[in-house]
């Protein structure tokens, strides 16, 4: 009996011992933030991720840019498919309030600011919304100085280019630079656009001192070049250089933009082909891109794919096309068969009645659908030289800087006809136009000339843009068929900028967030 | 009182006389389950002093004196029986199992009670025939036999998981099913593999008192499994065999191209005779990708169409085979059975077939220490379709599945598919982008010489993806439990339990080379799981009786400890369709979302006590208590407590009342008790990071290894237990000697700290965060019913039903007021404090618009609005909720919930000598659905229920209710797809017959029965709803929340089945 009882409380007391061991686990799977960060390598893991979840938002970036513009349009007309209506809303500029795509580009952004801020508090970087700078505190990181600043300077970077966008789009948006709880954000309304271009100039400015400012000549060298296609102070210059002029202060842009052209090493290359190719990645003329890699390593683009012809089988690329973002057919018409460039931008599938256009840009040949190779270029050096001559202006010397590209595209230089200003801004728009098609550029410009040139009107050119379409396009739309009056009507001042997504009006309880006017 | 008296002493005269001296009775005692002897029933008379009992064979033979008018069989287990002896000297007697009321006895977790003395809310279902039904699994035939017990098929899909709710919802944001426990261990898929012809019994704890010994994680109710044991007489084997034949119940009323062309120059011809309209150009009566299809479909095909729906579904097959032994003497038992089944989905290429052993031993080791063994392997092998049934309904019957060898000329005629050939699956786009003309239904010719494309996809068609994407899984589980019973001292009990439950299952997602679309390579996607899952449970009962107190403690503590390993690999473009293994893939994909190994632990530790202490077996109290403590909260936060109590009174047992001859039992129950709610992912108190890996460096770059926190949820590290409150009142009756028993239930519950994903504003750079927040509450009322309606010796019926009705209210939602959830189809749901859990959400419709007269004498009336697409005629036409004129969002309001008023199940079962026939029929009454299929276009179309009587013109506007389908307001944001989703049908029946003794002697077999059974013979849908399956629930898995319910889209048939079984004892 005794040893029975014996028995018993044994088995009660190490059950009592186990207890504990049972229910304290800690994840093995997955890395936690609480531990995270301790190490360079750690660091640079943190800011590869931040790289990394750029290409989020730029999935569907084309949809708020290009498909605005007079550069693509929704292909599939007569389409009641969800997903298809909500890209005819956009490109007729009557977007809800509740776009799933707005809200998906608006999560994915703010979901990559917060990965830069995780990592930028790791390191001890804040900013300080009077002064509007960017600081350091002075504690200890697990890496050395130099390379506190440069992981900084690409965190910097990374936020700065998302806050560029969001602002571009949606106005003065919410200014978040440290991570915050679901309870810290109920009380954060919208800032002014004022203040937010405030903030990212002082990311970039701070990105540009931080971050290495190796010549890119000094960058293929075989001590650097691993990290080529990581940003660098150049990169830092010319974006910031944009963001200057997008505010209309040409005099600081002409700063940056001078300092790129004269120091950075970058260049224009020979052909217009290589600046895409998949086999002269990051050349000279790439300050910054978002890179991929194709093999199933889950570093694939799917713009291949996305932007190929529907119903293409295998004949165009492999796993078939979807046929997003249509090229207009008024881009069919100005890349002239001369020009370099319309080859690289567009092709046509089919023929007769049946042909289509589509975008060939990032099309290059995958084993696997929706794996390519291609990287998508955010800023590069025939950007730099077009926006100097737009902070300068009708001159000689911008006359010059447009030639460049113009030579490079095989069309020859700015012909002597333009002589005025008004001609001056055409040419310089349409060159921006065909240089950078299809890299959402097309948007961001037309709305800049706003206020940066005297005759280019945005507003203007979305309604041309209808005029010239609506017969082939726009009137073919069923149920309902919008008139080009409406069409025209859609497109007012208010409607260059987004609606602020209605989830973040819903969500917060506590305080009236604003919409954009017009919505 | 008196005249009772007199009654029975004429009786006892009577039969006196008739009995003048002593004499020898003899015969047989068998069970009416299966019709087994039965050994050692105790046969008495009523006068005289001893008895005798059965014989292993069931005979017996006992003297009785002149004195004896009846003789009385008892036996532990069933009811006891009184037969009038009178001039018989043979008297065959066939016990009836005991039923409800009695000396039933109740698991209860850790333990059993008498069914008298139970203070709780507990169900037992047991049915000895419960593997005649024509169900697969045992969840699916429990449907409608529980109260308070909601079990819907989501889908027909053969093997598939059905919803269970015990007293509905308790939860908001997790999951909120009840707890299985197969034969004492908790089991997350317990009710897919246990073998229903195993199972003995299902005890369903419902309130909290009942449930709280389970505490942590039984508040959605406990569901426990007791498996057959051995008993204690000669080995007895049975053999089981049925065969049967399932086959849809209703197919959507889908209109061919050519009827649904028809009907468009049938509509076109009314509109012509419209004065007030324009009559339709040639375009508006039919589009040129109508007319091509109705060319294809009338001179390519000859009239020749495709009904999809056949390519999709069959009459498919069942099988069952069940083999069992058991025996045993007082020292060992034994129960060992073998099973196969094999179930034939209704869809091609959806197959379930289950393999089940199970050997279960109890031993008495000595006077002192029992053992027993429980080892239970399984195998299920299961073929799921790589094509939604919806996608099948949705296809026009233009297209051919495959091509003949006048089509395939046609096509090559295309030089991109020039090497298209006969027997080639047809696919839409070999038809595109094609000069069609010819005749049309009025006879006219259309002359055509644009290209038409008839239906602009590169999706292959849904039969040609079917056969060439095949998804297979394979699961092997191991349920094995030992335990150990010490007898310490006199009453005290100490046991523990060691069980493991093991489950690998491997499953294959193999799709061929342009499987899905032209172009696409081949691919494979491996899928392996490890579950393990190791409980101890370690026990000491005392259990004592003094004089008129009777009281049984429990004291334990048990711990749970599992891991889950998941692993993935996706393998690309393989040389050959034919071999599917990862060796032979040209391309592994190395990204973390596909190829992946994935390890999870989990434990929980608990300690548990309970007191039940009755006195005079009239006073009732239950006590418990269970601590546990679980790994998915951060320290500190880990531990969650959960009394309980409950008490009963047997009034019945009171003088005042056992007078009263016609109440055999009244008992009065009450309860109040905490439950907790723990099923939330592991560490979500921290944030955890992922892959995001970048490329960098010269050329194409090298992979560098990225990572960022987790993008969709924010950490909370102060969240813990969800806790249930709840009090339950029960009453239990008998009367007329047991010919009528009920039970009556009222509950409440309330349920706090709710476990919530709440949504978050999304520039804090997730979408939701985890939580405790807000609280709901739970009514309810159920009722149980069996009534013996006929107990003679040839012929006994009775009938049982229940019908329960429950409620559920958000009564606090963390300070916000409500919740708006946007569907899978933009409709919205609504979750408001004050209001059910969820409400559907949107504008009331009152009708269409007649006429543009209509709305211009609206709008002349002052009506605006700011949405697109309200003044349309012919379109819906919402109603101004609020009264100000202006149709906009204010408008919105509740236009349905998916609550059912209540559920209810009657089954009878009746036997007429050796026929015996049981029918049990089911029902839902109230609640509705939003029914998806008004989202798609093709639906709308061709769907004869939403053509039907739709508005054509001001003088022809059809019944003025339907709209014409591709015009007005969006349907899914109204009531108008909002659908009564009652029914009721006879889920089940069966018809058997056991073959009289004496063929079967000669046989040499113990019986032989025979039984046929059917499922949903007939199925009754309430007159609103337009689909065919009223049960079916689908939605995407981004909205697969609590907060989102009552969505369906394009349901499965509902199965018809037919069964054939025979069944051998020897």
């Amino acid at each position: 009996m005794k040893y029975f009882q014996f028995f018993i409380i044994s088995i009660f007391c190490l059950a009592i011992c186990s207890c504990k061991k049972t229910i304290d686990l800690y994840p093995e799977s997955n890395l936690n933030t609480g531990t995270f960060y301790s190490t360079y390598g750690e660091i640079q893991a943190g800011v590869s991720g931040c790289y990394s979840s750029m290409r989020n938002p730029q999935l569907r970036e084309w949809q708020l840019t290009e498909l605005r513009s007079d550069n693509s349009w929704m292909g599939v007309t007569g389409s009641t498919n969800s997903f298809n209506r909500d890209l005819s809303d956009l490109d007729q500029f009557i977007p809800a309030t509740t776009h799933a795509g707005l809200y998906s580009y608006w999560q994915d952004s703010y979901n990559n600011i917060r990965n830069c801020n995780v990592v930028l508090q790791k390191l001890g970087v804040s900013y300080d919304a009077s002064s509007g700078t960017i600081g350091l505190a002075n504690i200890t990181t697990p890496v050395s100085d130099v390379d506190r600043k440069q992981f900084a300077g690409e965190a910097l970077f990374i936020r700065a280019h998302h806050y560029f966008n969001l602002v571009r789009l949606f106005g003065g948006v919410f200014l978040i630079d440290r991570t915050i709880t679901p309870t810290e954000s109920l009380v954060i309304n919208r800032s002014s656009a004022a203040d937010i271009y405030k903030f990212i100039e002082a990311d970039l400015k701070a990105a540009s001192v931080y971050l290495s400012n190796l010549k890119y000549t000094q960058l293929i060298l075989p001590a650097n070049i691993a990290n080529l296609g990581k940003t660098n102070a150049w990169a830092a210059k010319a974006l910031l250089g944009k963001v200057y002029l997008t505010q209309n202060k040409k005099t600081e842009a002409i700063t940056q933009l001078q300092d790129v052209i004269t120091n950075s090493g970058y260049s224009l290359q020979a052909s217009y082909a290589n600046v895409f190719s998949i086999f002269t990645e990051m050349n000279s003329e790439i300050l910054f891109a978002v890179r991929y890699k194709a093999g199933g390593l889950g570093q694939g683009s799917s713009f291949g794919n996305d932007f190929g012809p529907l119903n293409s089988a295998s004949t165009v690329i492999n796993g078939s096309g979807l046929g997003w973002n249509a090229p207009t057919t008024e881009m069919d018409t100005i890349l002239i068969a001369s020009d370099a460039r319309r080859n690289i931008n567009i092709a046509i599938y089919g023929t007769g009645v049946n042909a289509t256009l589509y975008v060939k840009k990032y099309l290059f040949p995958v084993t696997i659908g929706f794996d390519g190779e291609s990287d998508w270029p955010i800023i590069r050096y025939a950007d730099v030289l077009l926006m100097m001559a737009e902070a300068q202006g009708f001159s000689p010397a911008s006359i010059g800087l447009i030639s460049q590209v113009r030579v490079r595209a095989g069309i020859g230089a700015v012909p002597a006809s333009v002589n005025t200003t008004a001609l001056f801004e055409k040419e310089l728009a349409d060159q921006r136009r065909l240089e950078f098609a299809f890299e959402n550029q097309r948007w961001f410009d037309i709305v800049r000339y706003n206020t940066t040139m005297t005759t280019v009107n945005a507003q203007q050119i979305i309604k041309d843009h209808f005029a010239h379409t609506y017969t082939v396009h726009y009137s073919t739309y069923t149920a309902p068929t919008p008139t080009l009056a409406e069409l025209q009507g859609n497109v007012t001042a208010n409607r260059l900028l987004l609606p602020i997504p209605q989830h973040e009006i819903d969500t917060n309880t506590q305080l009236a967030i604003p919409q954009n006017p017009g919505y | 009182m008196k005249k009772i008296q007199c009654f029975l002493m004429l009786i006892l005269f009577v039969c006196g006389a008739a009995v003048a001296q002593k004499k020898v009775i003899t015969g047989k005692v068998t069970s009416q389950t299966g019709n087994d002897p039965l050994m050692g029933v105790n046969v008495l008379t009523d006068k005289q002093k001893g008895g005798t009992a059965t014989k292993a064979d069931g005979t017996y033979s006992i003297t009785v004196d002149k004195n004896s008018t009846v003789l009385i069989f008892s036996y532990v287990g069933f009811t006891s029986q009184t037969v009038i002896i009178g001039d018989n000297t043979t008297i065959d007697v066939v016990l009836a199992p005991a039923t409800t009321t009695g000396e039933e006895v109740v698991v209860i977790g850790y333990g059993t009670q008498k069914r008298s003395s139970v203070t709780g809310s507990v169900s037992k279902y047991q049915n000895e025939r419960l593997e005649e039904s024509p169900n697969s699994r045992l969840d699916q035939a429990l449907q409608g036999k529980i109260a308070g017990v909601q079990i819907q098929n989501l889908t027909s899909e053969a093997g598939a998981d059905p919803k269970i709710q015990v007293r509905g919802l308790t939860s908001i944001g997790q999951t909120s099913g009840p707890l299985v426990v197969v034969d004492g261990h908790p089991i997350a898929d317990g009710l897919s593999f246990v073998n229903m012809a195993d199972v003995q019994s299902v005890e369903v704890l419902k309130d909290a008192a009942s449930a709280a010994i389970y505490g942590s994680r039984g508040s959605g109710g406990v569901i426990l499994i007791t498996t057959k044991s051995g008993k204690s007489n000669k080995t007895k084997y049975s053999v089981k065999y049925s065969t049967g034949v399932k086959t849809a119940y209703e197919l959507y009323p889908m209109m061919t191209t050519s009827e649904y062309t028809n009907m468009l120059f049938y509509e076109a011809a009314l509109k012509a005779m419209d004065p007030s309209i324009t009559p339709p150009t040639a375009n508006q009566i039919a589009s040129t990708a109508e007319r091509g299809a109705y060319i294809i479909e009338n001179q390519l095909r000859n009239g020749a169409s495709t009904n999809w729906q056949d390519q999709a579904i069959r009459n498919a097959a069942t099988k069952n085979l069940q083999l069992s032994i058991s025996g045993g003497n007082s020292a060992v038992k034994y129960y060992l059975s073998g099973g196969y089944q094999n179930d034939e989905g209704q869809m091609y290429h959806n197959n379930y077939e289950r393999y089940n052993v199970k050997a279960k031993i109890d031993a008495q080791l000595s006077k002192r220490i029992k053992f027993s063994f429980n080892v239970t392997p399984s195998y299920i092998k299961r073929e799921r379709p790589s094509v939604n049934y919806i996608d099948f309904v949705r296809f026009q019957s233009y297209m051919p599945v495959v091509l003949d060898e006048q089509l395939a000329a046609f096509v090559r005629q295309n030089p991109t598919y020039a090497n298209v050939k006969a027997g080639d699956w047809a696919q839409a786009y070999y038809f595109n982008a094609r000069v069609y003309s010819g005749l049309m239904p009025d006879g006219s010719n259309w002359i055509n010489t644009t290209s038409v494309t008839p239906f602009n996809t590169s999706n292959n068609t849904p039969k040609s993806v079917m056969e060439t994407r095949t998804i297979t899984s394979n699961d092997y589980r191991v349920l094995s439990s030992g335990d150990l019973s010490v007898n310490l001292l006199p009453g005290l009990d100490f046991k523990s339990l060691a069980s493991f439950y093991i489950k690998y299952s491997t499953a294959l997602d193999f799709a061929k080379r342009n499987s899905n679309r032209a172009g696409d390579v081949n691919r494979g996607q491996y899928n392996d799981q490890l579950v393990i899952d190791l409980l101890n449970e370690n026990t000491l009962t005392y259990t004592k009786r003094i004089k008129e107190h009777s009281i049984t403690a429990l004291a334990g503590f048990t711990l749970q400890k599992g891991s889950v390993k998941n692993e993935q690999a996706v393998g690309l473009d393989y040389p050959s369709d034919n071999i599917t293994t990862l060796n032979n893939a040209l391309i592994k994909d190395q990204s973390s979302d596909n190829t992946f190994t994935y390890i999870e632990r989990n434990g929980l530790t608990s300690y548990l006590g309970r007191v039940i202490y009755g006195y005079k077996d009239k006073y009732l109290l239950n006590a418990s208590i269970r601590a546990d403590g679980s790994s998915v909260f951060a320290p500190g936060h880990k531990w969650g407590y959960f009394p309980a109590v409950s008490i009963g009174w047997v009034a019945s047992k009171e003088k005042f009342i056992e007078n009263i001859h016609w109440i055999s039992n009244l008992k009065l129950r009450g309860s109040y008790g905490a439950l907790g709610n723990n099923r939330i992912n592991q560490f979500q108190w921290i944030d955890l990071l992922y892959p995001a890996n970048y490329v960098s460096g010269s050329g194409n770059g090298g992979v560098s290894s990225g990572f960022i926190p987790n993008r969709d949820l924010l950490s909370n590290e102060i969240i813990t237990w969800e806790r249930t409150f709840s009090y339950n009142g029960g009453i239990d009756i008998s009367l007329f000697r047991n010919a009528v028993s009920l039970s009556l239930d009222v509950y409440q519950s309330n349920t706090e700290k709710l476990l919530l994903n709440q949504a978050t504003l999304a520039f804090t750079g997730a979408t939701t965060t985890i939580n405790n927040i807000g609280s709901m509450k739970n009514n309810g009322i159920e009722l149980e019913v069996t009534t013996n309606n006929m107990r003679k010796k040839d012929f006994r019926w009775s009938t049982t039903g229940n019908i329960a009705h429950t409620t559920n209210s958000i009564t606090n939602l963390g300070g916000l007021d409500f919740f708006l959830n946007q569907g899978e189809r933009t409709e919205v749901y609504k979750n408001e404090v004050g209001g059910q859990l969820v409400q559907f959400f949107g504008y009331k419709t009152d009708g269409v618009w007649l006429s543009q007269a209509d709305i211009n004498a609206a709008q002349a009336a002052g009506l605006t609005s700011s949405l697109s697409n309200v003044f349309v005629p012919g379109g819906l036409k919402l109603v101004d909720i609020n009264g100000d004129n202006k149709i906009d969002a204010n408008d919105r309001t509740v236009i349905g919930n998916p609550y059912p008023d209540f559920t209810w199940g009657i089954t009878n079962n009746l036997t007429y000598k050796s026929f015996d026939l049981s029918f049990s029929f089911q029902g839902v009454q109230g609640g509705q659905l939003i029914n998806g299929d008004a989202n798609y276009n093709e639906t709308k179309r061709y769907n004869s229920n939403y053509n039907q009587n739709r508005w054509l013109s001001p003088m022809f506007p059809g019944d003025g209710k339907t709209p014409y389908s591709s015009i007005g307001f969006n349907w899914m944001l109204t009531d108008y797809v909002v659908e009564d989703a009652s029914f009721y049908s006879l889920r089940d029946i069966l018809v058997g017959y056991t073959l009289p003794e004496k063929w079967v002697k000669k046989a040499r077999l113990s019986s032989l029965r025979l039984y046929f059974s059917a499922q949903n013979l007939f199925f009754h849908s309430a007159a609103g709803y337009r689909g065919i399956n009223v049960e079916a629930r689908s939605t995407g898995a981004q909205y697969a929340t609590p907060l989102v319910d009552g969505y369906q889209r394009g349901g499965f048939p509902i199965a018809k089945t037919y069964l054939f079984g025979i069944d051998l004892n020897f």
